[in-house]
């Protein structure tokens, strides 16, 4: 079974990525914060991390760069309430993830990366 | 004697202390209660939110468990703050998705407790209340309640008609003209800026049926209102309404008008119309803005009208019209003003002796 990692402060946006993802036929870890993040997860190859940018003592750009770093994953996606044109722009610009969508939110095209 | 009044007095102190400590121990106690009754709300809600949007395969999402599930976790009449943080929820997760996701939520909404907590709010005596409900009705976007809002666009508290003039944009869209431009009080700057917004936020293809039924407001806000909608919109064939207003003898309708023709390229004969207009306004700010309009919009300049200015305008209108003049190569025509200048003072010297 793929194997995916959702990270989200807002609980109810968590809850429903983590449907979404299980309803697509993967195992899902779904956390709120970078601080519950285990040493097992450090050994795991997601297949997608689903996660936010905005996390306490890092910087958005940072944390996208670390996260590459810290866990193994094939594609990251974001989904941030920190969707502002020029954050947007310089993750993008990175090439280090597949989608980046401000919340409001369309959980279709997230389906569509996944699926 | 004194003996006693001491020991008595340790007591009342001592009394005390225990009242205090026991109060603060209440209340952490309490908080921490509070924060995980709160807590539970938020869990429940969230997966009652993501097995409706996201269902098991052939299961339909059941209404009455779904129901029964909230009140479990304190959802009831009796207890407000925890239907009112239950209302706060759905707004923020309204506020949060998108595209099919949200029709199926708003479905939702109508039909979970506390159905009914935001319309009753409407019929409040205080006005934070009503202004309250008012917004959790559009914020999610409960149109079934546009008949109250309506009744509430002229309240007597600012607040309360601000949020209902809102609501009623947003439900009803332009059809929302039919309202707006004939509402007993005046309107702010800031709501009409707001009132714009949300109209081309949520409405982004103009109605002109309704927009041009409104040119018949004689109410100065509303004259304000739909020629910032016409800027907004970029409605070049209806700039005739801005250019009325241009030398309207308000100077905040002229100062609106100002500003929104700033906006648009005319043509010769617009131009025209404006350079009659601009004689008839009583402030030198709002005529420097023009001037500055013009040369910005004109490719040549219009050489009568400036000399014009330049001979019978005041001060301020004569160097900005000479500046103008000058920048743009009729250098000559300035300098025959200034010197024209000495002549006639050394005639009025002449005379004076």
């Amino acid at each position: 079974m793929r194997k995916a990692l959702v990270i989200q402060e807002d609980l109810i946006i968590l809850k429903i990525l983590e449907r979404l993802v299980i309803l697509n036929q993967y195992d899902c870890r779904a956390i709120r914060s970078i601080n519950d993040l285990d040493i097992e997860d450090q050994s795991e190859n997601f297949d997608i991390i689903i996660s936010d940018i905005l996390f306490d003592g890092i910087a958005p750009l940072d944390f996208v760069f670390q996260i590459q770093e810290i866990i193994l994953h094939k594609s990251l996606i974001i989904v941030t309430n920190m969707g502002q044109k020029k954050i947007e722009k310089e993750i993008l610009a990175s090439k280090n993830v597949s989608g980046f969508f401000p919340i409001p939110l369309d959980m279709d095209h997230i389906q569509k990366l996944i699926a | 004697m004194e003996e006693e009044i001491l020991k008595l007095l340790i007591q009342l102190l001592l009394i005390t202390l225990i009242i205090i400590y026991g109060a603060i121990a209440y209340t952490m106690l309490y908080r921490k209660w509070r924060t995980s009754r709160l807590k539970i709300i938020e869990s429940t809600f969230a997966k009652i939110c993501s097995l409706f949007l996201y269902p098991n395969p052939n299961l339909e999402p059941n209404l009455i468990e779904i129901q029964r599930e909230l009140k479990s976790v304190g959802i009831v009449p009796s207890k407000p703050r925890n239907v009112q943080y239950l209302i706060d929820l759905m707004i923020r997760t309204q506020r949060s998705i998108l595209g099919v996701n949200y029709i199926k939520l708003k479905t939702l909404f109508t039909q979970i407790p506390p159905y009914g907590a935001s319309a009753s709010k409407l019929n409040s005596k205080k006005w934070y209340i009503k202004a309250r409900g008012i917004r959790e009705i559009y914020e999610m976007d409960q149109s079934q309640y546009t008949r109250d809002l309506i009744k509430l666009r002229n309240s007597d508290n600012i607040y309360v008609r601000r949020e209902a003039q809102i609501g009623i944009v947003i439900f009803l869209g332009w059809k929302s003209l039919r309202f707006l431009p004939y509402l007993k009080r005046q309107m702010t700057l800031w709501q009409q800026i707001k009132i714009v917004e949300k109209l081309y936020d949520l409405y982004p293809v103009p109605d002109l049926n309704h927009l041009r039924r409104a040119y018949n407001s004689d109410r100065p806000y509303a004259n304000e209102l739909i020629m910032r909608i016409i800027r907004k919109f970029h409605l070049t064939e209806d700039i005739a309404y801005i250019i009325q207003f241009i030398d309207n003898p308000k100077f905040e309708t002229r100062e609106a008008a100002i500003y929104c023709i700033s906006s648009f390229l005319l043509d010769e004969d617009q131009i025209g119309e404006i350079k009659e207009k601009f004689y008839n306004i009583s402030n030198t700010e709002q005529q420097l803005m023009l001037l500055k309009y013009f040369q910005r919009i004109s490719m040549e300049i219009d050489l009568p009208f400036y000399k014009d200015l330049l001979y019978n305008g005041n001060d301020s209108i004569k160097l900005s019209t000479a500046d103008i003049l000058w920048s743009n190569g009729y250098k000559e025509e300035v300098q025959d003003y200034y010197y024209q200048q000495y002549t006639q003072k050394a005639n009025s010297d002449f005379i004076s002796v």
